[in-house]
């Protein structure tokens, strides 16, 4: 401490530091905020429903998405990534998630969505199992904080089912 | 305190002579980067180091957790580090103000030398 290279040193080493333990104190605040997001997903439209010539069943549809994920955002929230993914169980995978639309949140005042959107990636099912099925579409999003530990959850929603016959 | 030469004078209390016998510390404005602190300046600046930094970051994070606001927590804290850097940094004259008094040579012939030993002799030029 005697010089005022030394001095410097130490004024940084120890400022960094405190700055290290600010951000870990932060991400810890993240665990304060309970959020109660909203979300409602109605399928408009099942516009196309075809078995494609290597056997795979692909689907178009249109659908409207209402949300309201405000309260998910704190003080460290970065960015929030939401999608919208069909899932539904098949005899030979538990579980298939498809996404079907995403969108980036940059600030909390972008978090109310409500959007009517064809599926904005090809929903194409491994096999063709999707005759009837029930499915559910569910929104997940991935919350990423300024500094530390990244969140995710989901909205479920049930009760939708392919139509019987192609189209 | 301050007599003769300019020599005693530096060694004795590290300033200049002033007209009346009595050490002034002059501080040029080289000094405030070249020249050593004192021990109790030492001390001095690191807790004006520690404890302003703590109390920033307190009050950065409560302030930006209370208006929500992440950038508002970093601009206080940096704000509190350039500060506090302007404030521990430079060697400012209230650091020394505890001189070192070294004893004049004259003063330091009354008293016996110490023994040069063997195996110090050999620890010093083997560390160096």
């Amino acid at each position: 401490m005697h010089s005022v290279m030394l001095r410097a040193n130490a004024l940084v080493t120890f400022s960094v530091a405190i700055l290290a333990l600010m951000c870990a104190m932060a991400s810890l605040s993240d665990y304060l905020n309970s959020p109660s997001p909203t979300a409602q997903v109605q399928v408009l439209n099942v516009y196309r429903f075809q078995k494609k010539r290597n056997g795979d069943d692909e689907v178009s549809l249109t659908f409207n998405i209402s949300a309201n994920l405000q309260s998910v955002f704190t003080w460290n929230t970065k960015q929030v990534f939401v999608f919208l993914a069909a899932e539904y169980g098949t005899p030979k995978n538990a579980l298939n998630q498809i996404s079907l639309w995403d969108s980036i949140l940059p600030s909390k005042e972008d978090a109310k969505i409500w959007i009517q959107t064809t599926n904005k990636y090809t929903f194409v099912d491994q096999g063709s199992n999707l005759r009837n099925k029930d499915f559910n579409l569910t929104l997940h999003w991935h919350v990423m904080p300024k500094t530390g530990k990244m969140f995710a959850d989901k909205i479920a929603m049930t009760g939708f089912r392919f139509p019987e016959t192609y189209r | 305190m301050c007599s003769a030469g300019m020599g005693v004078c530096v060694r004795r209390c590290g300033g200049v002579c002033g007209g009346n016998g009595v050490c002034v510390r002059r501080q040029k404005s080289s000094e405030l980067v070249a020249s050593p602190m004192d021990w109790q300046g030492q001390k001095l600046a690191e807790h004006l180091m520690q404890l302003p930094l703590v109390l920033f970051a307190v009050l950065a994070f409560i302030t930006g957790y209370v208006l929500g606001s992440f950038q508002t927590m970093l601009l206080i804290y940096a704000a509190g580090v350039i500060l506090t850097s302007l404030i521990m940094i430079p060697n400012w004259p209230f650091f020394n103000r505890h001189p070192l008094n070294w004893l004049d040579s004259s003063e330091a012939e009354k008293f016996p030398k110490p023994q040069p030993a063997n195996l110090g002799t050999k620890k010093k030029t083997s560390k160096k």
